[in-house]
């Protein structure tokens, strides 16, 4: 169950539109490391994890993600604003124009739409929290190159927030499996699977 | 900045606090420091959006107060200007 909290969880205010750059930061909210995708790998990577620890952290970190969808959709919200078709033409954004008006739709910056192939669900804590950790990295690294790109202070103020998060995420996931494995054989973290072979789980 | 926006940036000050103490409490449940630290954000927030609440209207819906309309529904949403609400 969620609840929804009538506030972005940082302001996104954006006093100048520019569809151009839009169509660019549209890929943190469907693209391959945006934040559907981290918010959908989370949530459901969480269900067969045998430890508390980690089901909160997955639990707690993908549901910051739908957050952060938000933030995105609205810098691409508030980036679209009264444009004239003119505008529309000149920046390029009448491709997106065509098939969504200003309607928010998930996809890449390369125009594929979003896809579940985007992330992984492996039912193996190592190798998910492993995911995991290099999905932090390529988020943030995607927030890098939108900062490349972007000149816009209203712009670049969000941004530069949702890629801290990434960091701080990427710290937590590190921690979750560290957690893991201090339940595992520190012999052989890899002698068996946790999330399968629960009689042979420690603890 | 108007007093609306100045009381939810402190509810979003306070709830960003309690989202990162609650992340690192995730994998160190005993740490006592950041316990205490979440226990003294958690007053804070909880009188902000008191305050808030009461001044400004829900912030979610089960922040109803009474009354004969539902006002849940009044803008700006969090994705807009105030100019578009």
């Amino acid at each position: 169950m969620w609840t929804y909290d009538k506030k972005l969880q940082y302001p996104v205010k954006i006093s100048r539109p520019n569809p151009a750059m839009a169509k660019v930061i549209i890929t943190q909210f469907g693209g391959p490391d945006g934040e559907l995708a981290a918010s959908q790998r989370y949530l459901a990577q969480r269900y067969s994890v045998p430890y508390d620890e980690v089901k909160a952290t997955l639990t707690d970190i993908g549901t910051e993600e739908l957050a952060h969808i938000e933030m995105i959709c609205a810098i691409v919200h508030q980036l679209t604003r009264n444009m004239t078709i003119d505008e529309i033409k000149k920046t390029g954004f009448d491709t997106y124009f065509v098939d969504h008006t200003t309607g928010l739709y998930p996809i890449a910056a390369s125009g594929i739409p979003f896809s579940a192939m985007y992330f992984q669900s492996k039912g193996d804590l190592i190798t998910d929290l492993t995911e995991d950790l290099a999905a932090e990295q390529k988020a943030r690294t995607t927030y890098d190159n939108i900062l490349r790109l972007v000149d816009d202070p209203d712009v670049r103020d969000p941004i530069k927030f949702l890629r801290e998060r990434e960091i701080v995420h990427f710290q937590r996931f590190g921690e979750a499996l560290r957690t893991t494995q201090d339940h595992l054989d520190s012999k052989n973290f890899y002698a068996f699977n946790p999330e399968f072979d629960k009689r042979r789980r420690r603890r | 900045m108007d007093d609306r926006k100045v009381l939810l940036n402190r509810v979003r000050i306070c709830d960003f606090v309690l989202q990162e103490i609650a992340l690192f409490l995730d994998n160190n449940p005993q740490n006592k420091e950041a316990l205490e630290c979440y226990q003294k954000y958690l007053d804070m927030q909880r009188e902000a959006r008191e305050m808030y609440v009461k001044r400004y209207g829900p912030l979610t819906h089960t922040d109803f107060a009474g009354g004969n309309r539902w006002n849940w529904i009044d803008g700006p949403w969090p994705w807009e200007l105030d100019e578009e609400a």
